[in-house]
């Protein structure tokens, strides 16, 4: 199920949403968050969706992740149209397929870094053997393998994102949604995450969408989607010319 | 789930959970020590019969439990003795007496049983040694329990009376208290003498019966049923008997539907605790499970999580409680307190118990709602 490694050129689109549209109902408010919004994501980059806070990515990226569905508009991921799907065949889309790194780090206090890398490769069937060999290559690829067995109390933020992270990829999906992953971090960590996730779009060939209004991100990012007042304004590919691996 | 999610948690925030599992625990001790009472208690009125020997009981038509005897014709005996698959048959005398003993202690009520004073008689077997019942012999002595003997105002060698004529208190046992008040073992002579209305009717209100072989039982009851039918009186075996006798307390006194409301009240407020506090620890954890749920682990497996959470609460629960029950089951005995605990009212009171705190998990289950992984992006 691994999508075979890509290099520096983009693939045809993985993902792609047409003319999306949600309001949310406050009162007798409604207000229009995406108003007929589309785009494409292709695999092997890193995409950035920015933008001032309330102009609706963070619910662009639940739309297009199948975690919220839009008032209108479909989602065509990997082939399957998000939308159409019924809700059992959609978590398991999301089992197979995508990943998530979110704001908080959402890691159980319980559990140490292998056994939350771990939790959701058990969903997968991997035997416990087969999951505990790939969380630990999760964990080393985002370089905390000396650190799986601490909990999240002994660790810094920045080394919980990137457990975060490595709960993720340890799934191998071809789609990575991360909301706003930097912005609970300083300055270095946030930078080490960044490296992590753009290195992870290259290395996995997986499509990561990242929204995000932190400019470390924006400088890193292999195509910025600027977003306003829920629709796209701009599309551009700045590290085309810095040439950043 | 490959990593035990459930039971770690529960390690990691014992704290968390710790009013859950003393909630349940409370729940157990209190369901199994009442248990214990009632069995103890309303068991007590079997006492007559337990404690005696036999395989039948003879008594008037309909009657529930000894107290409510009513004398029986004379000719039952030879009825009685006629089957042959008989081999003993004991009349027993049960009256109620009005007992003085010391101007300071006021007026009590006792019942007094007038057993066969034969060394192998059926009536009292388990109480009553040989040596105890030759001194039953000589007339106008009676045997108290130790239990009573303060209550009574009396000690081994006092002339108490009862129903206006005096008795001689010539020893003590244990294992005659029963629920309605306060029992005495006397001959069937001495008995006769204590009649409130004087010696003259000789009639008693029950025989109990021996058999050859306990075997012959079914058809020997049947055939001295139908004999009783003819001749008024009822056969039942022992176990009829003494289960009639505390159903009867239990169930046509309204004690039993106190107890059942007690019951139900606890069992409510247990379940209340514990769904409450499994309901706090999911939504304490609601984003971890919307990460998870986002990830693609089905709300199926979450439920698993807080169910089998709820398992492990309900068990430490019964284990504590089992302990607390234990110990006060054993207090209570020091004390002469009537308890009884049986294997089946043990059974009954786990499986409420982890049904309590199953029924608190399926409750909190409703928490993992608050964890939709949509409300994870802001």
């Amino acid at each position: 199920m691994t999508a075979p490694p890509m290099a520096i050129d983009p693939g045809a689109p993985v993902l792609r949403g047409r003319n999306l549209v949600k309001s949310f109902r406050s009162g007798r408010i409604d207000t229009p968050v995406l108003r007929g919004l589309s785009l494409d994501v292709c695999p092997g980059e890193l995409t950035l969706i920015s933008g001032p806070s309330g102009c609706g990515k963070s619910t662009l990226l639940a739309s297009l992740s199948g975690l919220q569905r839009p008032d209108a508009g479909e989602v065509e991921a990997l082939g399957a149209l998000l939308w159409s799907l019924d809700a059992r065949a959609l978590e398991r889309f999301r089992l197979h397929h995508t990943g998530f790194v979110f704001q908080g780090f959402n890691l159980f206090g319980a559990l140490s870094a292998v056994e939350q890398v771990m939790l959701p490769l058990g969903a997968l069937k991997l035997s416990r053997t087969q999951a505990r060999e790939r969380a630990l290559e999760a964990l080393d690829e985002v370089g905390l393998s000396a650190r799986s067995g601490l909990r999240p109390a002994e660790m810094s933020g920045g080394e919980k994102q990137r457990v975060a992270i490595a709960r993720a990829l340890a799934k191998r999906p071809q789609l990575l949604f991360a909301d706003e992953p930097t912005s609970a971090l300083d300055a270095v960590n946030g930078q080490l995450v960044i490296d992590l996730l753009h290195r992870l779009a290259r290395s996995h060939g997986a499509a990561v969408l990242c929204v995000s209004h932190d400019p470390r991100v924006v400088a890193h990012a292999d195509r910025v989607l600027h977003m306003e007042d829920g629709r796209l304004l701009d599309d551009t590919r700045p590290g085309a010319a810095e040439g950043h691996t | 789930m490959i990593v035990p999610l459930a039971r770690k948690s529960l390690l990691h925030e014992w704290r968390r959970f710790l009013p859950a599992v003393v909630a349940v625990a409370f729940s157990g001790l209190l369901l199994l020590v009442q248990a214990a009472l009632v069995l103890g208690i309303f068991g007590s009125s079997a006492v007559y019969i337990d404690a005696s020997r036999g395989d039948l009981w003879v008594g008037h038509p309909g009657t529930r439990t000894v107290e409510l005897g009513r004398a029986i014709p004379r000719d039952t005996e030879i009825w009685l003795r006629l089957d042959p698959a008989v081999d003993r048959v004991e009349a027993y005398s049960w009256i109620e007496g009005d007992w003085r003993s010391r101007p300071d202690v006021g007026a009590i009520t006792l019942y007094v049983s007038g057993v066969d004073t034969s060394p192998d008689a059926l009536l009292f077997a388990r109480v009553l040694t040989p040596d105890m019942r030759v001194r039953l012999d000589e007339p106008g002595s009676v045997i108290v329990d130790e239990a009573d003997m303060k209550k009574l105002g009396v000690a081994i060698g006092d002339r108490p009376r009862i129903n206006g004529r005096t008795v001689r208190v010539v020893g003590a046992v244990s294992g005659l208290r029963t629920l309605g008040g306060v029992n005495i073992l006397s001959s069937l002579e001495t008995i006769s003498r204590l009649q409130p209305g004087g010696p003259g009717d000789e009639r008693v209100p029950y025989y109990v019966v021996r058999l050859h072989d306990a075997a012959q039982l079914p058809e020997a009851r049947s055939r001295l049923a139908a004999a009783g039918r003819e001749h008024g009186f009822e056969v039942w075996t022992r176990k009829e008997f003494a289960k009639s006798a505390s159903d009867y307390w239990l169930l046509d006194t309204g004690a039993g539907l106190g107890v059942l409301f007690l019951a139900v009240v606890v069992s409510l407020v247990g379940a209340v605790i514990t769904s409450q506090t499994l309901m706090g620890a999911v939504a304490g954890s609601a984003t971890e499970y919307a990460a998870l749920q986002a990830l693609g682990i089905g709300v199926r497996a979450l439920r698993g999580v807080v169910l089998e959470q709820a398992a492990w609460i309900g068990s430490a629960g019964l284990l504590l409680g089992g302990v607390g029950a234990w110990a006060a089951l054993s207090l209570a005995r020091h004390y002469h307190v009537p308890v009884v605990l049986e294997s089946w009212a043990v059974a009954a009171c786990a499986v409420l118990v982890l049904g309590i705190s199953m029924i608190s998990g399926l409750a909190a289950v409703r928490a993992l709602r608050s964890a939709d992984p949509a409300t994870l992006l802001r």
